[in-house]
């Protein structure tokens, strides 16, 4: 091995800033909703930037919670995407197992058909969807939402978890089907195990997705106790906009959920979604 | 070309376990099918039909041919969205070239890169309309960017940014390939895991400089995920834009900013009035994503090809 000279010392050191300052780009947004959030009004104006200097205003916070009823918000959103990522399982996994251990007539075509709609974006159905769902007094339901977000995240499921269901051996199926492990047994005891890791980025990927989106509860979800905390928080900040200390705290408040999540379950996520380029 | 060993499927044969494998095999797809088939592909026939027509959601709901695409075409409102929507796609080479840089500079080792990698990431865990009414407020008049360009001395008055046609989509441009870095990283990290580490150190032992060895052996040897990487970016550019629109600019100033996606919500529910128009642009876009499907398709088959 070469000693490292000075100038490689040197470079090392520029590299490491370089990406210190990056990360920092992207912490500062965090940040800057919290220091703001903690300002009077009149403090804010005074100084966007640094810390506050008076006492820290924590009133917009309770505001946001009594008034405002984030947690009243937070449910409606947790039962929209909880409700989203079990149809996800309960549907993906066994037509996943299917398209990748079993060869039955049409199998190969039906995949390759919902592959083709990966791409193809809510706004492209929204409007026959929306009269559809009026005539059946489906909007203002949660499960309206719920179905059109199944009908969304399920061709990208299914892609994920029949690539990853594939890679499971085939002698493990075939012993438990020596062993008399009908097909549910074989879903259940081998495949449910093995696809773990693929299930439980579905479930992470997709509840965070459909936490954070505005589009499809905000056209299917009228009234203002049904809607998300997103839907919500667009409609607040419009409303509020001479008061930026009180709707950084609505930002702030709504992005940490999906920020736990992510903070529990980042080493999963980020392997995964790496896994998926790689293929 | 053997098959691999997993590849093999069950089901195949004329006993009466490989019938009972396929019966169960077919209804295990059929609730995951019945969703995509009704609320869908169903939905999609629909558009495409409607957008013959001058639907209003109500009352009128007449063939009118072809009127609805001649309009979006001759008002020069369909050159116009499709150039934002290219002009945004500026983006993505901005995107992956820094992400290859970042993620070559991780992979080098430097100390804390697993920490570095979750931080990049962060920004994709938060809502896009939380991420737009931030940038909304750093490029405001008072905001952070006008007082650190005007303390640098690169402005002198504070410019409104996102009122201003010439500025507005540019800022645009910027603030999704912030948001994007981080992904690409990820995914380009991913992609160079599978690389053999002995040839970054034996180019490193033979003299090849930082780019040259990006140029010369990263790219080259990551090129599938690249590709995966552009594709993805360039139908999420087209297609998931909306909560960012919708916090940031509403399309505007007049239709500076406005993409196609955007357009399906503004002469929908946004007015009210105009579903079959809105329908005419929800199938423009359609073909677009169709044709960049069909690429991809293309382009994962030739690589299959290369690859066995």
């Amino acid at each position: 091995m070469k000693k490292k000279t000075p100038m490689a010392r040197l470079g090392r050191a520029v590299i490491f800033i370089v990406l210190v300052a990056l990360a920092l780009t992207f912490l500062y947004p965090l940040f800057f909703m919290f220091s703001n959030s903690l300002k009077t009004l009149g403090g804010y104006y005074r100084d966007p930037f640094g810390l506050p200097k008076e006492a820290l205003e924590w009133n917009n916070f309770f505001i946001m919670i009594r008034q405002f009823k984030i947690f009243k918000l937070f449910g409606n959103t947790l039962i929209v995407s909880l409700a989203t990522v079990i149809g996800l399982i309960v549907f993906g996994v066994p037509a996943s197992y299917a398209f990748s251990k079993v060869r039955f007539p049409g199998g190969d075509a039906l995949y390759f058909a919902i592959l083709a709609t990966l791409f193809i974006p809510v706004q492209v159905t929204i409007i026959p969807m929306y009269v559809t769902f009026a005539k059946l007094k489906l909007v203002d339901n949660f499960f309206s939402v719920i179905l059109a977000n199944w009908a969304a995240f399920l061709p990208e499921t299914i892609m994920l978890m029949t690539a990853m269901f594939k890679s499971i051996p085939n002698a493990l199926l075939e012993a438990a089907e020596i062993d008399g492990c009908n097909y549910l047994q074989r879903l259940l005891h081998i495949i449910v195990p093995m696809g773990r890791p693929a299930i439980s980025l579905t479930v992470i990927i997709f509840f965070i997705n459909s936490w954070n989106d505005l589009f499809t509860p905000m056209i299917l979800l009228k009234s203002t106790e049904k809607r998300t905390v997103i839907v919500a928080l667009s409609s607040l900040v419009g409303r509020y906009s001479g008061d930026p200390p009180f709707q950084y705290a609505g930002l702030l408040l709504s992005a940490i959920p999906a920020l736990i999540i992510y903070i529990i379950f980042q080493k999963r996520i980020i392997d995964g979604m790496s896994m998926g380029a790689v293929k | 070309m053997a098959q691999k060993e997993t590849d093999k499927k069950t089901g195949s044969g004329t006993g009466k376990l490989a019938r009972n494998q396929r019966i169960c095999a077919v209804l295990s797809v059929i609730p995951a099918a019945l969703i995509i088939a009704s609320v869908k592909a169903w939905p999609i026939i629909q558009t495409v039909w409607h957008s013959f027509t001058n639907w209003d959601g109500l009352y009128k709901n007449d063939f009118v041919g072809l009127a609805n695409y001649r309009t979006f075409i001759s008002t020069g409102l369909f050159s116009k969205l499709l150039g934002n929507s290219l002009f945004l796609l500026i983006s993505v080479p901005a995107q992956v070239l820094i992400g290859i840089l970042v993620a070559v500079l991780l992979y080098e080792k430097t100390a804390g890169w697993k920490a570095f990698r979750s931080i990049y990431y962060i920004p994709q865990i938060i809502s896009l309309v939380i991420l737009g009414y931030l940038f909304k407020s750093m490029f405001s008049q008072n905001g952070p960017i006008n007082q650190i360009l005007m303390l640098l001395g690169f402005i002198k008055t504070p410019v409104e940014w996102l009122a201003k046609g010439t500025t507005a989509l540019p800022v645009l441009t910027i603030c999704i390939t912030w948001y994007s870095v981080g992904w690409q990283v990820i995914m380009i990290l991913g992609g160079m895991s599978s690389i053999d580490p002995q040839v970054f150190e034996a180019a490193k032992i033979d003299g090849a400089n930082f780019f040259t060895r990006i140029f010369k052996i990263i790219i080259p040897m990551i090129s599938s995920t690249l590709t995966y990487c552009v594709v993805m970016s360039v139908v999420w550019t087209f297609t998931s834009l909306f909560s960012l629109i919708y916090s940031m600019t509403n399309g505007g100033p007049g239709y500076e900013t406005m993409t196609l996606d955007y357009m399906v919500y503004a002469r929908s529910f946004l007015k009210g009035d105009q579903f079959g128009f809105a329908c005419a642009v929800a199938v423009v876009l359609l073909i677009i994503v169709m044709i960049i499907t069909f690429i991809n398709l293309r382009i994962s088959k030739a690589a299959e090809k290369e690859w066995g």
